[in-house]
């Protein structure tokens, strides 16, 4: 019944090789001396240069911070909710279960506009905090999902023993309740960070004139004309990526996300 | 607070800090960009508080239209070559085993998990003048002058391509482990061919998975604003640019929200297709049971 037929197998391969074409055509130009032809030669002068220039590390260090920040605060807006719904997660109300659905299903170019609208209305100036509380607003409905599905598996005898001990509320959930959840808060925490760390869009949106992130900084050497600092800059992202990707699939909480896109 | 049957019926604090969050986060702030369409622009560019539908008459005027369905039209053809790749690779998929099939996922994953704008930085120095193709195609003698492919529609079209292949890899891919075998077994007890039991028994069998898979790649398409903005250029815009451009080039927030309250429209409409479909089917898209 299994046999494989050679068409579809073809195809799979030539469908893969495809898709890793322009992320290894970019890691190739690194090391090209002159970025755009193959027969120039190879060197590591972009990449010495890349690591001297500080222009190119400060947008990595606000990517990295904005990611730290803003997926702690997605991970305990997500995990309040998941705590608190777990109960009622399979007979919420549909605007309820709509609200939630929302930053996911919203297109990012709506979301950004919208959020840039909302923080200038409220004369809230643009920038960092902006930014971090932009990305937390829609990974929080990731982690949520994450962490529901992480305490559904929690068995509920345990909490109830723990009240039967007389355990309070809050000692149930910090001494019984948090341990067990910890591999999905930190599954919950890293896909949170993989998203704001590789979000362009919103942080086009919401981050004003002044701030500058890894995506927006590589976006913005892209509008001038291909320069060999984008080519180490992507060359370091890469690495990053593959590197949080790889983290995530090794965790099981987070790898049925990965998979889903 | 007393008994355990009253606690566990109303909603804890901690749930209403997620959903007042998601409702100051993410909802209000797009009633207030529905709100906007309804506004009307001064002539001095300030925003008067005039309800109307004005904007929403304007966005049906034929420069309008024709970018709609342009955005429609390529996001159409996009998803059909999604389709026409994706289902091999669902299929072989489908069909390894163990730890072939998770490794296979994965490898299908990761390029999508890299930058977004990365990945479309690879695509533009595969596609430019200068790209990768054009020197080995110019190298080999077998053009002269360098293709044209970046900054046109055929760079849209590859950009779309190329991001949302996965995206519909996985639904089929779930159709697919969920087709019980023996449906198969039982076509060919019954003396079908191969093609017979692949066009009357398993396409039947997944097409609403087909269906669901490929409204979860139309309707981010719809919106999609930076693959046609890096990728075609000026000329090629989605709707999701000349939205764009209304709120920072015309500075005209109201006729931009009422734009943002199509597309919203566009894909809610969709989006109800979809949870009409998967109801009555029972399959829920997008969701990986691997």
């Amino acid at each position: 019944m299994r046999r494989s037929n050679p068409f579809v197998t073809t195809i799979f391969y030539i469908a893969i090789l495809l898709l890793y074409t322009p992320l290894l055509y970019l890691i190739l130009q690194t090391f090209l001396v002159n970025p755009n032809n193959l027969k120039s030669g190879f060197t590591l002068s972009w990449l010495i240069k890349l690591f001297q220039s500080p222009s190119l590390w400060e947008p990595l260090i606000t990517s990295l911070e904005i990611g730290i920040l803003s997926a702690s605060l997605a991970v305990t807006v997500g995990t309040l909710g998941a705590v608190g719904l777990v109960e009622f997660a399979s007979f919420l109300p549909p605007p309820i279960q709509s609200l939630i659905m929302l930053p996911i299903m919203l297109p990012e170019v709506i979301t950004g506009l919208s959020l840039l609208l909302f923080f200038l209305l409220l004369r809230v100036e643009l920038g960092f905090a902006t930014v971090v509380i932009a990305h937390a607003s829609f990974s929080a409905s990731f982690v949520y999902f994450i962490m529901l599905e992480q305490l559904k598996k929690l068995d509920p005898q345990m909490a109830e023993a723990a009240q039967d001990l007389g355990a309070k509320p809050h000692q149930i959930f910090w001494k019984v309740t948090l341990p067990n959840i910890i591999p999905g808060l930190m599954g919950g925490w890293l896909l949170a960070f993989t998203l704001s760390f590789d979000d362009f869009l919103i942080s086009f949106f919401t981050s004003g004139a002044g701030l500058t992130t890894l995506p927006l900084k590589i976006y913005s050497l892209m509008r001038i004309g291909v320069t060999p600092e984008l080519n180490g800059l992507s060359f370091l992202m890469i690495c990053i990526s593959t590197f949080l990707v790889l983290l995530l699939v090794s965790k099981e909480q987070s790898r049925k996300w990965v998979l889903r896109g | 607070m007393d008994s355990k049957a009253t606690t566990s019926k109303q909603i804890p604090v901690t749930a209403l800090v997620f959903i007042g969050w998601l409702f100051l986060m993410t909802f209000l702030p797009f009633l207030i960009i529905l709100g906007m369409s309804f506004l009307e622009r001064t002539p001095l560019g300030t925003i008067s508080f005039h309800f109307n539908f004005n904007n929403y008459a304007r966005s049906f005027q034929y420069i309008y239209l024709k970018v709609l369905f342009k955005t429609v039209w390529l996001a159409l053809i996009a998803t059909l070559s999604c389709l026409a790749v994706g289902f091999p690779v669902a299929y072989h998929l489908a069909r390894s085993k163990g730890w072939m099939k998770q490794l296979g996922l994965v490898l299908l994953f990761i390029p999508f998990w890299t930058n977004f704008i990365l990945r479309i930085y690879g695509l533009v120095s595969l596609l430019g003048n200068h790209g990768l193709i054009n020197q080995i195609l110019l190298s080999l003698g077998i053009i002269t002058s360098p293709l044209e492919i970046l900054y046109t529609r055929t760079g849209v079209y590859v950009g779309l391509l190329y991001n949302y292949l996965p995206f519909l890899v996985v639904p089929i891919f779930s159709a697919l482990e969920k087709l019980d075998p023996s449906l198969r077994e039982a076509g060919f007890d019954l003396g079908a061919n191969r093609f017979q039991v692949f066009w009357r028994v398993v396409i039947p069998n997944i097409k609403e998975g087909l269906f669901v898979g490929s409204l979860f790649v139309f309707i981010p398409m719809l919106g999609e604003y930076v693959i046609p903005d890096l990728l075609g250029g000026a000329k090629e815009a989605f709707l999701g640019n000349v939205m764009v451009s209304q709120f920072f080039v015309m500075q005209d927030w109201p006729f931009g929200s009422a734009m943002a309250g199509l597309l919203s429209a566009l894909m809610l409409m969709t989006l109800w297709i979809q949870t009409r479909w998967s109801k009555t089917s029972g399959l829920r898209g997008g969701s990986l049971n691997a």
